[in-house]
């Protein structure tokens, strides 16, 4: 009996050991990391599908810059467009009061200034890692492949650093893949021109390799590279060369101006210039000649994007008594920015660009409900834009971004395609070149085609004036350019906000040109002092 | 091999265990005892267990203290035990009757929980507090937090927010880390618990240890830094036992600021946007019909109802010829305060520990448990804000979609009652073992321990078009399928024998554990109708899938010595190595050192018998801990997807998003504790008192970087932490007479912690909000200085382009201008002391006990103040306030204008606060009543919880997290129970 519970002891505890023991088997690789689901750096990179999908996410950044910085508000260009001499804060929310207001509002720790911030050395990080990647000789494509890829991936680092500078001036130059290995905490701020120096080599690459008429619509081609060359060589102060490259892309013969009407809609009331705003009518394929660069968006499809253009241009009408939202007004807007009174004056009477079909300066009361006393639906209701003011629900709005989804008409987002480089404002360089380098007939020619286009009169070579130029962009380009920028590189940011924007006249000072650095970028920088823009 | 462990090998384990429980040994019977168990005072104890040393033998005493048992001989020894005495050894010496005198235990009596074992509280050598089921029981919680509240010094229970499902967090002894979870780990019967602890019934737990200095945690090593949490669970004992407890009642809201009425936002509204002037041409044509027809929405109001909460739990228990048993079940019904909120939990609980033979035992601690969430609380954050003078309702008695018709981004708060929201987890959580005695060396044992955690959550979600949210898509359902599968092997040896007046326990522990976590995600939008709700995601206009992966594992080794000598000289010696899977390749494994030192003072012969001084124990231990406390894979550089499109398709895209750290590893946490546990009064005063200082090196952190990188934060090991403390804990029995006792405990806790490095220099980050010298959370703003008053020189000020009514800010450094440079450390974020009493006073049979909670020293922003919180043009309602005017030159109030703060200076608010947490009354029916019933003993009680807070804080509740102070209110808990043994 003794002898029998003993060896069942043993048995038992032997038994028990090698299930112990044997469990330990399940320890082989517990302690290494192979996740199923997560894309890095190494695995991605190693193909020419590897890097498109790399590229595919810098045309997804590049689309934000007409989104939301935080959801469906505060539209992503508003650094790079409001507070100048044709568009101010109407209805402004948080830290927009600084385009009015300026002073304190305009200071180091407004988040938006580093969302911007971020979202551009984002661009650049990620440019960096194709750049710096594409050397991997393992890789199985051809040279025409390598530098088409590398094309792409220096356009959009030239296109960040050209934001960077004009908001910022000198701001740190990173050419580098970002590693955990090798964080910096002393970036130093790289002089304007050095920056620019670099953008002109990556542009010059890009020209160099990006195809005549891109592969696929919305995707970059040569044009697009000679476009921004011919600005950059203008804010370097190289009009010739500006010259050069603005002409490359007039005269390649695959660029015309929409002069006649034409797609979807052709058929009712309006004129050519409005056409290629059209849902239908932007991209080459649909007929738009004009187009170099269009943001291509989808409804509903993953990586369809959107924009919020309508909803921060088009004011809030339907606080109006008697109006209520409609397909036909553009579908619903905030009107966070307003088109100052001097940009709306100032077209010619038969102006088809301040026509009726491109700002909307009345309504028709379409709402039963609450019609005004005397009034019935259908009436005009004309707006006053005498003088500019805040929260004004009666101001007139751009009519470039009217667009409604019609399953819900009263939706925050758009999602029709949007030109964001067009023909037009590479004539406009031009002219400003041609001006710069004393060819002030051409410029006028070159002028005279926009404005024939829109029945505008056409000017003489004496009438040429960069005061000039500045207005023809307003007029033409109105809302669609980074009206900051242009501003900034022609040094009259300053003087035309206070001769044209009554609003913010008063309160913009000379320190206002350059925006503060966000303070969480000097914050972080704890091994050297980032020096502050002056005045902050 | 893995799979097929985790797949089969383990869940076989679990039956043959739970088969074995149930086969039956026969032990040897040759003599009946019989005996009567009474307390000092020589009354009856009954159900008190009553073994037989050496053998399986169990039974409990019956009303009148008395039992009968079988033991192997007249020779043996009982054993008695029962809940607050101290378990008395009873050697027969030739007799077959005995009367069992049982002494009511002092703290230090009594079997502790220490991890890997338990030790005679005497014996131990850290700082471990326990808290036993007695102590939790009656208290209305809902949760093993709830139950555990107020209980410990140094243990901060926090209510985060508000819910039918409490939102609490538990911290040990302060923050140690900067970024990595200061959460303790959680062990419940021996296996480490993730997930939602709201899922364990608290009911069915027995006792919980706290471990709190580094050599009691040191044997859960990496795990340990943040301190431990040991739950153990019910076991069966004695004669078989039925029993129900049960309480119902209902939930009321504390306290909800006062926000503005229709009529008062109107002249908010006026006084905002046209300066006091035409009225009527500030507010929409909606605001206006309800203005003047005298209507006013309280969102809030029609958010919230009276809940209720009741639980009812059933138990079967006892011990019979070898086998102890517990099966209990239970069921949870929480309604909230806000309406739709809903906690449903039942859970199913079986306890068996068989003994083979005398050498072999095995056991399963294993709860199932169904819990459901379902159905989306009313949105209180939207309630808040929601403008009063726009319309929750139709004509016809149905929600509005969009109550504001001018403003139509603003969904109806309470569109959440409309949606179909389904939420259930179900789950198995069991812990199993196997212990047989070596049969070669005495004192030597091996343990096999198993644990399995599998739980699966099911959730869908469907927003129909009658809500803004399933309007504005066409319908929006989301669907998620969870799964969490955690398993943990543990091999045991233990040594554990007695050399004349030594006394050696020696544990070695080679273990193994993963933790695995895989979501399935859908959402889907753009439906043909409602009808098919979430179950139509083939029919949308747009799909998303997602998914989430986190797996991890943990191999560790570890051995312990505990040492006594006369249990007058105490020794402990612990090491522990850890390996985490999500380290980087060359710094998977920590060691862990641990040495704790003891001495029973009042053990020594020198000690005066008799004194008033009747115990005294001084301790002393030092060790290192780790925190692995980071999501799994962050030493990799990953990118997120970031699509566009081609030719109207998705073109995938991907963009580099984290910045990978190949060489991250632990992080460490050194501490001393110095304590001291000491007896007065033959006990009448008790307690212990605990010193202790830690610091934190090579702290897992998530720092800010320069976002020049395209990255604007990495996870890193960085710095040095500091933590100082004092915990006084004290038990006196102030009045102990037969009819009235008077008991207080009390507990004090102080913490200080501050950074005392971080790249190697004193210089502080920062962009990380990280201060040499300072806590690891600061506010670190510009720092309010009053409100500019008309007359003052503001031209001439910092502020040259403020108005009267604006909020002034003091300029630091007195250059003449504000700018970052002015900010400085503004409040207070961790209180300078918090502590706890609880009073109980006995009648007879009657018992009232209450619990006071203090927490001071505490200010911080109140984020209710801001001025833009309603948004440009007044859209959103916020709290009513008398706002500055030249009239009423407030210093505190700016006037009302988003443009009267516009660098957003935080305003500061004290938070500390006492909080009469709860109170219980019960009644014990006496023996002469419960006989008839046929019943064991009988309690009945009322209990409230959250009945009275003193604080000056003017947000919800000063306890809530900043994110909470606009959500679901605290809500005062009432209720009625019964608790009966037959």
């Amino acid at each position: 009996m003794t002898m029998t519970r003993t060896i069942k002891r043993w048995v038992g505890f032997g038994l028990l050991g090698a299930v112990g023991l044997g469990l330990a088997g399940c320890t082989d690789g517990l302690l290494d990391e192979n996740p199923p689901n997560v894309i890095v750096a190494d695995n991605l990179y190693t193909s020419l599908d590897g890097f498109r999908d790399g590229l595919n996410a810098l045309y997804a950044q590049a689309r934000l810059e007409r989104d939301g910085m935080s959801g469906t508000n505060d539209i992503r260009t508003e650094m790079m467009n409001m507070g100048t001499d044709n568009a101010f804060s109407l209805y402004p929310a948080g830290f927009e009061h600084v385009w009015n207001d300026w002073g304190t509002y305009n200071n180091p720790q407004v988040d938006f200034y580093l969302d911007t911030w971020t979202w551009m050395y984002r661009m650049i990080n990620a440019a960096n890692t194709i750049v710096h990647r594409a050397d991997n000789p393992d890789i199985q494509w051809t040279d025409a492949q390598k530098n088409e890829v590398l094309a792409e991936a220096r356009f959009f680092r030239a296109w960040c650093y050209r934001h960077l500078t004009y908001l910022w001036g000198p701001v740190p130059l990173n050419l580098e893949e970002s590693s955990g290995a090798s964080v910096k905490t002393d970036w130093t701020r790289a002089p304007v021109a050095d920056v620019r120096k670099q953008m002109e080599q990556d542009l010059l690459f890009a020209e160099q390799y990006l195809p005549d008429m891109p592969e696929v619509p919305g995707r970059l081609s040569k044009a697009v590279a000679e476009h921004y060359l011919a600005e950059l060589y203008l804010a370097m102060d190289e009009p010739q060369k500006a010259e050069v490259e603005a002409k490359k892309v007039t005269e390649s013969g695959n660029y015309h101006l929409i002069t006649q009407r034409y797609g979807v809609n052709a058929n009712q009331p309006g004129v050519p210039f409005m056409d290629m705003f059209q849902d239908g009518n932007v991209d080459r394929d649909q007929g738009n000649t004009e187009a170099i660069w269009v943001f291509k968006y989808q409804i509903n499809t993953p990586g369809g994007g959107q924009s919020i253009m309508r909803r921060s241009w088009v004011g809030r009408y339907y606080s109006l008594k008697g109006v209520q939202v409609a397909p036909e007004y553009g579908g619903r807007g905030i009107g966070r920015i307003g088109i100052t009174p001097w940009a709306i004056d100032l077209y010619e009477p038969q102006d088809d660009r301040g026509s009726i079909y491109a700002i909307r300066k009345f309504y028709l009361y379409n709402n039963a409900a609450n019609l005004p006393k005397g009034k019935e639906l259908g009436d005009t209701l004309w707006l006053d834009w005498s003088k500019a003011k805040e929260k004004d629900p009666g101001w007139p709005s751009t009519r470039k971004w009217d667009w409604t989804d019609p399953l819900d008409p009263t939706g925050e987002e758009q999602y029709e395609d949007q030109a964001y480089v067009r023909l037009a404002e590479t004539y406009l360089l031009l002219a400003e070149a041609q001006m710069k380098n004393g060819e002030l007939a051409d410029a006028a020619a070159t002028i005279n085609k926009l404005r024939d286009r829109a029945g505008a009169s056409e000017i003489t070579p004496d009438q040429v004036t960069m005061d000039f130029i500045l207005d023809e962009r307003s007029r033409e380009l109105l809302t669609e350019e980074e009206r900051r920028y242009t501003l900034v590189r022609t040094h009259t940011l300053l003087e035309r906000v206070q001769k044209y924007n009554p609003l913010a006249a008063a309160t913009i000072q000379p320190r206002d040109t350059v925006f503060p650095i966000p303070q969480a970028v000097i914050d972080a920088n704890i091994g050297a002092k980032m020096e502050q823009n002056p005045g902050y | 091999m893995c799979k097929l462990v985790s797949r089969w090998l383990l869940p076989a384990l679990a039956c043959a265990v739970l088969a074995l429980c149930a086969s039956v040994p026969l032990a040897a019977q040759q003599v009946t005892v019989h005996g009567t168990v009474v307390t000092e005072q020589n009354d009856p104890l009954p159900g008190a267990a009553v073994s037989v040393e050496g053998t399986t033998a169990m039974t409990t005493s019956n009303a009148e203290g008395a039992f009968s048992i079988a033991a192997p001989s007249d020779t043996a020894t009982l054993v008695v035990s029962y809940a607050g005495y101290t378990t008395a050894h009873v050697p027969l010496g030739g007799h077959t009757s005995v009367v069992v005198k049982m002494q009511a235990a002092t703290q230090l009596e009594g079997l502790v929980v220490v991890g890997y074992g338990t030790q005679k509280a005497k014996d131990v050598t850290g700082s471990v507090a326990t808290v036993s089921s007695d102590k939790m029981e009656d208290r209305g919680a809902t949760t093993v937090e709830q139950a555990l509240e107020g209980t410990v010094p140094g243990v901060s229970i926090t209510t985060g927010g508000g819910g039918a499902e409490p939102n609490m967090s538990i911290m040990i002894r302060g923050q140690n880390s900067l970024t990595a979870s200061n959460s303790p780990l959680i062990v419940v019967d021996g296996i480490p618990y993730e997930g939602s602890i709201s899922e364990i019934n608290q009911n069915d737990v027995q006792s919980i240890s706290v471990l709190k200095d580094a050599s009691a945690t040191a044997i859960y090593g990496s795990r340990g830094s943040n301190g431990v949490v040991l739950i153990t669970t019910k076991k069966g004992r004695g004669a078989p036992s039925f029993g129900y407890s049960g309480y119902a009642g209902m939930q009321q809201i504390t306290n909800v600021p006062r926000l503005m009425n229709g009529a008062e936002f109107a002249q908010f509204k006026c006084d905002r946007v046209n300066g006091g002037e035409n009225c009527d041409d500030a507010l929409t044509a909606t605001e206006l019909d309800n203005l003047n027809a005298g209507r006013s929405t309280d969102w809030v109001g029609l958010g919230m109802h009276t809940g209720y909460q009741q639980q009812h739990n059933l138990s079967f228990s006892g011990s019979a010829q070898g086998i102890q048993y517990y099966i209990g079940g239970s069921l949870l019904d929480v309604s909230g305060v806000a309406k739709n909120d809903k906690f449903d939990r039942y859970t199913l609980r079986a306890n068996v520990n068989s003994g083979y033979s005398s050498w072999l035992t095995m056991g399963t601690n294993t709860q199932m448990s169904y819990t459901d969430r379902g159905g989306l609380p009313v949105d209180f954050t939207d309630a808040f804000f929601m403008n009063p003078l726009t319309n929750a309702y139709n004509d016809d008695g149905t929600l509005t979609i969009t109550p504001w018709p001018e403003d139509l981004v603003w969904a109806n708060p309470l569109q959440n009652l409309l949606v179909k929201n389904d939420d259930v987890t179900r789950r198995v959580f069991t812990s199993n073992f196997i212990q047989l005695d070596a049969p070669f060396l005495p004192g030597l044992s091996y343990r096999l321990n198993a644990g399995l955690d599998y739980a699966a959550g099911k959730v869908g979600t469907y927003y129909g078009r009658n809500t803004k949210t399933g309007y504005d898509t066409q319908g929006y359902a989301s669907t998620q399928d969870n799964t969490r599968f955690d398993w943990t092997v543990e091999n045991l040896l233990k040594y554990d024998r007695t050399f004349g007046k030594s006394h050696v326990d020696l544990t070695g522990l080679y273990s193994f554990q993963g933790n695995n976590v895989d979501e399935d995600h859908l959402t889907s939008q753009g439906f043909p109708n409602d009808v098919l709700t979430y179950y139509q995601a083939n029919l949308a206009a747009l799909v998303t899938p997602s998914y989430v992966v986190s797996h991890s594992g943990l191999i560790s080794q570890m051995a312990r010595l505990n040492y006594d000598y006369d249990s007058r000289y105490l020794l402990t010696l612990t090491a522990r190595r850890d390996g985490y899977s999500g380290f980087g390749a060359s710094n998977k494994y920590g060691v862990f050192p641990s040495v704790a030192v003891g001495w029973n003072l009042s053990n020594e012969a020198f000690w005066p018998k008799a004194s008033w001084w009747n115990l005294l124990k001084l301790r002393a231990s030092y060790g290192q801990n780790g925190n692995q406390a980071i999501p799994p894979y962050r030493t990799l550089a990953r990118l997120s997807d970031d699509s566009y499109i081609a030719n109207g398709q998705t073109a995938p895209g991907f963009i580099p998003s984290t910045l990978g750290t190949p060489d991250l590893k632990w992080e460490t946490t050194t501490s001393l504790n110095l304590g001291a546990d000491f007896g007065l009064l033959n006990n009448r005063l008790s307690g212990s008192l605990d010193v202790y200082s830690s610091k934190t090196h090579d702290l897992l952190v998530k720092r800010t970087i320069s976002p020049v990188h395209g990255i604007t934060s990495i996870y890193d090991n960085v710095g040095e932490l500091q933590n100082r403390g004092v915990e006084l804990n004290l038990s006196s029995l102030n009045v102990n007479g037969r009819d009235f006792g008077w008991t207080t405990d009390f507990n004090i806790a102080a913490n200080r912690n501050k950074i005392v490095s971080l790249y190697g220099d004193t210089t502080s980050d920062v962009g990380s909000g990280w201060f040499i010298g300072h806590p690891i959370d600061v506010l670190y703003d510009y720092k309010f200085a009053g409100i500019w008053q008309e007359g003052d020189d503001i031209a001439d000020s910092a502020q040259p382009d403020a108005h009267p009514g604006d909020v002034k800010i003091v300029d630091l450094n007195g250059d003449g201008k504000i700018n970052p440079d002015d900010r400085t450390f503004l409040g207070s974020l961790y209180p300078d002391y918090t502590a706890n009493m609880t009073n109980t006073f006995r009648y007879k049979n009657f018992s009232l006990s209450g619990l006071f909670q203090t927490v001071q020293g505490v200010e911080r922003e109140n984020g209710l103040l801001g001025m833009n919180l309603v948004q440009t043009g007044v859209r959103r309602n916020t709290i009513y306030r008398t706002y500055w005017t030249p009239d009423n030159p407030s210093n505190t109030v700016p006037r009302n204008s988003d443009k009267s703060n516009p660098l957003s200076v935080p305003f500061l608010q004290d938070a500390s606060f006492i909080r009469l947490k709860d109170v219980t009354l019960s009644y014990d029916l006496p023996a002469s009543l419960t006989n008839r019933l046929g019943t064991e003993s009988l309690r009945v009680y009322v209990s409230g919880r959250n009945l009275w807070t003193h604080t000056a804080w003017t947000g919800m509740d000063p306890e809530f997290t900043n994110g909470n102070q606009r959500g679901i209110p605290l809500q005062r808990v009432l209720i009625g129970g019964v608790n009966v043994q037959f």
